[in-house]
């Protein structure tokens, strides 16, 4: 492929402009996948074979409104989480039921969005210590995932794990904190170099009184500072809602979002101001409405460029859901195949990987990007991949486990990696590799790489059983490589 | 320093990763650059579990009141590694004495914090969250790897030594603190059986760069293969120093084994900027002489050998020792021959090209807190923010929650 021009060279203009499939350029695997990457959290196999089917214009639609029943799930999917919340206190349960949303709630950019603004306005539960504060913020960003900013942002400076996270019962008149007004101008809204001390210092005195029952907002009129305050240049006896209704008048404040967002949903690559100024400006214009910018990205000429291609690093939820949507098939449940994910079984490889949700590392979130990874990081992830092909990663830790299962023995169909042998006839060496590739990477991967994989598979000549099994030690091996880390 | 065709031929020798055939050559040397010892300063933290007696540490020898108080434990001009006229380091300590006429060891006196807590476990707990309150659930070396840059990639903290990572490394991003101890946690797993060594080649022949790959290249692919390698790389240097044919022998065990496994990491561009040790068996309310002895020497035997061995890798001056215990003993010695609970206490840096020297007086032995203990004159969290600031260049501000002086007398450089 051509090297393309690079993104100082390209026009802003054209760039965001809807991408249509050509016969140079066709809607394949390849994009299917890329797009399923980043609107969702992977596909199954079965998956991408529908989404090349059903069409370009089909599937990012269904991407973006999720499976028609999936504003009626919400309240059910809800239910459920309000119970995880109940039933431990350092928020396993909780952390379980968003992955079982994440996976099979049938809206995955729903979800992904709400994982944004959890990394966005990055509270935890460490410092909140109570799940039930934090599914009600995660019903919030669910709630306002793909919906329009102003009122996320409002109802985020009410709510009540964000209350305590940054101390705004200890903000009181005459004896401001400086907290929460502080992360409102610096990570919520303008990003820093678009306020000044002095802005802070005010606002803080318009959150006096802002404080929390322990559950939700209560406004403290005795401790509130009602004087005159001057915040991004306006003057007035300013409350919080008022700072905030300034801080979304701020021009910087579409440029801080639109960037976040192209590097979560586009490239980690930094682009250059003007890149993004046509999706600032329209930003602006719909009132900060999220849908159509997320749409407007995910459509573009853009997208399906390698300027987006493999140009972001997994987060650690983004490769293991990956990894196990690639693998599990979901059998109906009359089918004797049929196996339910275990969710939590993920929790601990997460942490392992540097993602524990609901706790992310300090207000800034998880720095992401090429901090992902790290030699611990990386051989978590590699052994993940391995946990994961020969099934032990569902088994219940060793401790409760009532008697020693082999990890020798091959996972349940519905999880096994060889699966795929099966379903497409694959013996020979190269099938067997093509077979695994479409299904862990589809997109290809670096010639030499698929040699090697070619050659471990044919070495004395598997048949049977012992294909199979060399099969998972290879999806293993794909699991581990480059490509697989990228999104 | 080692050269790289020395540094090569050791971090690689009996490793699988030399076994690759015709991609070696520009293999082994991308192998090197992602592995290469980097500059980057580290930390090595000894924890003094049981509360050392601090009195005993850094004795006040010229003191009347000192050999007063401890008629049978005390030491003499003549015992002491003498650092002044008026303190000197416990006889145990000889170890140390080339490394202070060196300049390369300082030692803090009066260190503590308000209203000193005197369960082991909570007061262990504030050193190592950095938090008298208690509240904080994470520890000031787990916040601070966050915030630090680790060019290397590394394991952000490793633990050497049995058991699960200690609070001061909890809230470390990543796999954050990995421990190392008899039950090695950083190992590649590749199933059983007879296939690992197939495996183990496979997922190095898959991730390697392409030979034609230029060294310069950074693009989101070559990073992350770059990542990769070093991995495996990381995981078969920690496989050979701890099963090879060079195992170091008795590791789990002494301090020293932990030192010598910390060097051989350092030596072979493991990347890891913060490690963590622990001495046990500091709780001397008992019969202290011969174990404080036998402490003591094991303590500055391990921290002057580990300098010997990273002089003889040249990495000595990137690499900063700190010691600490919960707390310090009491003023008087019991009836047992031994020490109790008390407060204040000293601490030890040591380090190539520091300028060493005794940092602050030592605490009066009349003048006592209410509890007639030591008091403190140099909260802990100033050693920390000294450390952080200085050494391991990340804002002290942001992972203890409040800025903190400086000890101007405290050359970490």
């Amino acid at each position: 492929m051509a090297v393309p021009p690079p993104l100082d060279k390209l026009d802003p203009t054209e760039v965001w402009k809807p991408w249509k499939p050509s016969a140079a350029e066709p809607w394949d695997r390849k994009w299917a996948a890329h797009l399923y990457r980043r609107a969702a959290f992977g596909a199954s196999s079965a998956e991408l074979s529908l989404a090349v089917k059903n069409g370009y214009t089909e599937t990012l639609d269904l991407l973006l409104k999720g499976q028609p029943k999936a504003a009626e799930m919400v309240s059910t999917l809800n239910d459920v989480g309000r119970v995880a919340a109940t039933r431990d206190a350092d928020g396993t349960q909780l952390r379980g039921w968003w992955l079982y949303c994440m996976l099979q709630g049938g809206h995955p950019l729903r979800e992904k969005m709400s994982l944004f603004w959890h990394n966005h306005f990055a509270t935890s539960i460490v410092k909140v210590r109570d799940p039930d504060l934090m599914f009600r913020q995660n019903v919030l960003f669910r709630e306002h995932a793909l919906g329009t900013f102003g009122p996320l942002l409002q109802a985020a400076t009410r709510d009540g794990a964000m209350l305590l996270w940054l101390d705004s019962n200890s903000n009181v008149k005459g004896k401001a904190n400086e907290n929460y007004a502080r992360e409102l101008m610096e990570l919520f809204s303008l990003g820093v170099g678009n306020y000044a001390e002095k802005d802070v210092r005010e606002a803080a005195r318009a959150f006096t009184g802002w404080h929390t029952d322990g559950i939700g907002f209560r406004f403290n009129e005795a401790q509130h500072d009602d004087g005159d305050k001057t915040v991004l240049g306006k003057t007035g006896a300013w409350k919080g809602d008022d700072v905030v209704k300034i801080a979304l008048e701020q021009p910087a404040c579409a440029r801080f979002l639109v960037r976040k967002l192209y590097s979560f949903f586009v490239s980690e690559i930094d682009p250059p101001a003007a890149l993004l100024e046509p999706l600032c400006a329209s930003f602006r214009k719909s009132e900060y409405d999220v849908a159509s910018l997320v749409k407007t990205m995910l459509a573009s000429r853009h997208f399906y460029s390698d300027h987006a291609f493999r140009t972001r690093i997994k987060s650690p939820v983004e490769f293991a859901l990956g990894a196990v949507l690639a693998t599990y098939r979901r059998y109906d449940e009359s089918d004797p195949h049929s196996r339910p994910l275990a969710h939590q079984s993920l929790i601990r490889w997460l942490t392992g990987m540097g993602q524990t949700l609901f706790a992310p590392p300090n207000v800034k979130g998880w720095p992401g990007g090429r901090t992902w990874l790290n030699t611990a990081t990386v051989l978590e992830r590699n052994n993940f991949a391995a946990a994961l092909v020969s099934g032990v990663v569902w088994l219940p830790p060793a401790e409760q486990q009532a008697f020693v299962v082999s990890s020798d023995l091959p996972p349940p169909k519905a999880l096994d990696p060889a699966r795929v042998l099966e379903e497409q006839k694959a013996t020979k060496p190269e099938d067997v590799v093509s077979a695994l590739l479409d299904q862990y990477a589809p997109g290809g991967v670096r010639v030499e790489a698929r040699e090697k994989l070619v050659a471990f598979v044919a070495d004395e000549r598997p048949t049977g059983l012992l294909l199979a099994r060399r099969a998972r030690e290879a999806a293993h091996a794909i699991l581990t490589m480059p490509e697989c880390q990228l999104a | 320093m080692f050269s790289r065709r020395q540094f090569l031929t050791h971090s690689l020798r009996g490793s699988s990763l030399v076994a690759l055939g015709a991609v070696v050559p520009e293999f082994v040397a991308q192998t090197a650059r992602a592995a290469a010892p980097g500059k980057d300063t580290i930390l090595v933290v000894v924890e003094m579990t049981g509360g050392n007696d601090g009195i005993n540490t850094v004795i006040p020898y010229a003191d009347d009141l000192y050999h007063k108080a401890r008629p049978t434990l005390r030491q003499t001009k003549q015992q002491v590694v003498v650092l002044n006229d008026n303190v000197g380091l416990h006889s145990g300590m000889q170890a140390l004495k080339p490394m202070w006429e060196a300049g390369n060891l300082s030692v803090i006196q009066g260190v503590g914090y308000p209203n000193p807590d005197r369960s082991h476990f909570e007061a262990m707990d504030i050193w190592h969250a950095a938090d008298p309150t208690r509240k904080s659930k994470t520890g000031w070396l787990g916040r601070a790897s966050g915030s630090m840059k680790n060019r290397d990639g590394g394991v952000p903290i490793l633990h050497v030594g049995p058991g699960k990572a200690p609070l001061a490394a909890a809230g470390a991003e990543g796999s954050g603190a990995v421990s190392v101890g008899e039950q090695n946690a950083f190992k590649l797993e590749l199933g059983n059986g007879d296939r690992k060594d197939a495996r183990r080649k496979l997922l190095e022949e898959v991730s390697a760069p392409a030979k034609t790959a230029g060294s310069g290249e950074d693009n989101p692919l070559s990073f992350v293969q770059r990542r990769q390698v070093q991995t495996l790389t990381a995981v078969e240097n920690l496989r050979e120093l701890l099963e090879g044919p060079n195992a170091i022998r008795g590791f789990g065990g002494g301090l020293q084994q932990k030192f010598q496994l910390i060097a051989g990491l350092i030596a072979r561009g493991f990347g890891t900027r913060i490690f963590y040790v622990s001495l046990e068996g500091f709780d001397t309310h008992a019969e202290q002489g011969p174990t404080h002895q036998q402490l003591l020497t094991q303590l500055a035997t391990g921290i002057s050998e580990f300098f010997r061995e990273l002089k003889d890798t040249g990495n000595d001056d990137r690499v900063r020792v700190m010691t600490f215990s919960e707390f310090g003993r009491r003023v008087n010695e019991n009836g047992s021959r031994g020490t109790d609970h008390g407060a204040a206490s000293c601490m030890l840096l040591a380090g190539t090209g520091m300028k060493g020297k005794v940092v602050g007086k030592h605490p009066s032995l009349s003048d006592l807190d209410t509890d007639n203990d030591l008091k403190y004159h140099t909260d802990f969290r100033r050693v920390y923010a000294t450390l952080l600031d200085n050494w391991l260049e990340c804002d002290s501000k942001s992972v203890l929650g409040a800025k903190w002086d400086h000890i101007k007398d405290l050359a970490v450089r």
